[in-house]
């Protein structure tokens, strides 16, 4: 059962979901809760299912066992149309031969919004341009899409994302595969917007400053869930993902009790053990 | 240019061009002619009967193919995200040619209105094979639909050139002039089949244009704004194949322009917006009806099969679009 205590349904209430491919189980029995008005950051090595989990959770994947729950609501019962109002995601960037503008792309945002004759009206417009401002793009809003760079790109998905006007914004991976500037930029973009965030991380480090509350799972099973610096442990960097780090307060960090966790690594170990053998 | 500008255009050229072609053909009328016979005054009644019985009728099936492939072609591209994708790859032209030959070796009969309608059921058998292998796929549905398509073509072809190796001469003459297509066939009579089929599709894409867009992005992202993706390229499918099937029936085989013309349209406007799918249509529609005065102005007492221009003048208008554009970038 829940708790219920502050009187508030948290936004994502997950209870017992599992999902597999034919005989191998991805995720097992996974239980967590996520409040509103938070960074969520979901870390775990390659492979681990993180990417599983968040396509349940957006509703892409129906789990074989257990439910997810948005605001109270199973998600599979209610209409996708419903479910995309509420939360929409970013994606790795998707390829596409086609010309479409930046405006285009944006404004895919109002799909679930609008029936099927229904003109984009001025209001829309104009929230799909403040959209675009506010991600920065506005000199390119005539531009094909197709042309942008990858951290461009990243930026009118999230204007997408903001024209959706979702309560929870999920983003796999959202900064894989772009320079450290991209990565920092992108996520502090979607940390000023006033949406719950949950995203998959590579970059613990980054994860780290960013984040309110992190995730952690490993071989689709949810290992710890807590503030950065509750998480990101000695012992659990070795455990999980397998390397030796040394866990320190990042130098911006205000006190030492709020500290932010940084990490540093080590390297040449496996060498080493191998010698002390 | 903006996109409202850009679409004035087309309408203009659409309109004038069509005007034009009427006074195009064997035998000689004038633009005043054209005039006279439209709003029936003062002119020859020989010369309005060859113009409201005769090319009117062919010019509007001429802009109609060509308005229908062509948004077929657009749909097909859109929701399969290929840009190779056209009306004939899935295999729906080489099912019409099936049932065409099935039908001449059956009956012996080799014109006629049955004749389109045996060609509109070998395109339906093909369309719901198709289906029906490519639409019980969730995972890697597209790459199913496309290999679905091509070897259901191969395979129509085979059955075919099987059909025409029995056959007499007469039957393959007759075969041969149909899949190249031709608006000669064109009557007042027939008109609002395509005409209704094209609107009801049309109407339908309009509706789903948010929804088609999305599609451009991948599955899951259309998945997560709401869309449930398999089942709307499904009703796509579906949509484009009927539209091929009846204008396949009408006017045989009339290739490339489906494959084309989005990409032209495409060049000189966003996808997404509005005007796009109005666009395509126009400028497949104006296309055509060059064409058919070309194919019965070219030779004189002669006419040129429609797929053999079609596929001519469009593959070099098409390489050189493609050729020029790598310049500017």
């Amino acid at each position: 059962m829940q708790l219920k205590s502050q009187g508030t349904t948290p936004l994502i209430s997950v209870s017992d979901l599992s999902w597999g491919i034919a005989d191998k189980t991805i995720l097992k029995s996974i239980n967590l809760q996520l409040n509103a008005g938070q960074f969520i950051g979901l870390l775990g090595p390659n492979g681990a299912g993180k990417s599983s989990l968040l396509r349940c959770l957006y509703r892409y994947l129906k789990p074989q066992q257990g439910a997810v729950f948005l605001a109270g609501d199973n998600i599979w019962q209610i209409s996708a149309d419903e479910f995309a109002k509420n939360v929409a995601v970013v994606l790795q960037e998707s390829p596409s031969q086609f010309n479409l503008s930046v405006f285009d792309v944006v404004s895919l945002g109002l799909t679930p919004h609008k029936t099927l004759f229904s003109a984009t009206n001025a209001d829309d417009k104009k929230r799909i341009y403040q959209a675009i401002e506010q991600v920065g793009l506005s000199h390119h809003t005539q531009q094909s899409f197709d042309s942008l760079s990858g951290g461009e790109k990243q930026r009118a998905l999230i204007a997408r994302s903001i024209v959706q006007q979702p309560k929870l914004l999920i983003m796999d991976e959202p900064t894989s595969h772009l320079d450290v500037k991209y990565q920092i930029q992108i996520m502090e973009l979607a940390k000023s917007l006033d949406v719950t965030v949950l995203a998959s991380f590579h970059d613990l480090n980054l994860a780290a400053s960013v984040c309110d509350e992190l995730l952690v799972i490993d071989e689709g099973q949810l290992i710890t869930q807590g503030t950065p610096k509750e998480v990101l442990t000695e012992q659990l960097l070795s455990d999980v993902f397998g390397v030796c780090a040394r866990v320190s307060a990042h130098p911006q960090s205000t006190s030492f009790d709020e500290f932010v966790p940084h990490i540093t690594y080590y390297y040449g170990y496996n060498r080493q053990e191998h010698q002390d053998d | 240019m903006t996109d409202r500008v850009r679409f004035s255009l087309c309408v203009c050229v659409a309109l004038v061009s069509c005007f034009l072609a009427l006074s195009f053909g064997a035998a000689s009328t004038s633009m005043s002619d054209v005039l006279h016979s439209l709003i029936s005054q003062g002119s020859d009644e020989f010369i309005q009967r060859i113009i409201l019985q005769l090319r009117m009728p062919r010019m509007i099936l001429a802009f109609l193919a060509g308005a229908g492939l062509a948004l077929a072609g657009l749909i097909l591209q859109t929701v399969t995200r290929n840009p190779l994708a056209d009306p004939y790859l899935f295999g729906i032209s080489s099912g019409a040619s099936f049932g065409v030959v099935c039908f001449i070796s059956l009956t012996g009969v080799s014109f006629g209105f049955s004749m389109s309608i045996a060609a509109f059921l070998g395109s339906l058998l093909s369309m719901f094979l198709l289906i029906g292998i490519a639409g019980r796929r969730h995972v890697g549905q597209v790459e199913a639909m496309l290999l679905a398509g091509v070897a259901l073509s191969f395979l129509f072809s085979a059955l075919t050139s099987l059909l025409l190796y029995f056959s007499d001469p007469q039957a393959i003459t007759a075969i041969l002039f149909w899949t190249m297509g031709s608006f000669s066939r064109a009557e007042w009579g027939t008109l609002w089949i395509p005409l209704t089929v094209i609107i009801a599709c049309m109407t339908l894409m309009i509706a789903f244009r948010r929804q088609l867009n999305a599609m451009l992005l991948g599955d899951e992202s259309a998945a997560t704004l709401g869309i449930h993706a398999q089942r709307f390229r499904i009703l796509m499918l579906l949509l484009s194949s009927l539209i091929t099937a009846v204008l396949v029936a009408m006017c045989g085989g009339v290739g490339f322009v489906g494959l084309m013309i989005p990409h032209i349209v495409r060049y000189f406007t966003s996808q997404g917006s509005s005007h796009n799918l109005l666009m395509t249509s126009l400028v497949g529609g104006t296309f055509m009806v060059w064409v058919d005065v070309l194919c019965r102005t070219l030779l004189t007492n002669q006419e040129l099969p429609v797929g053999v221009i079609t596929a001519a003048i469009g593959s070099v208008f098409f390489l050189s679009l493609l050729y020029f554009r790598k310049q500017r970038r």
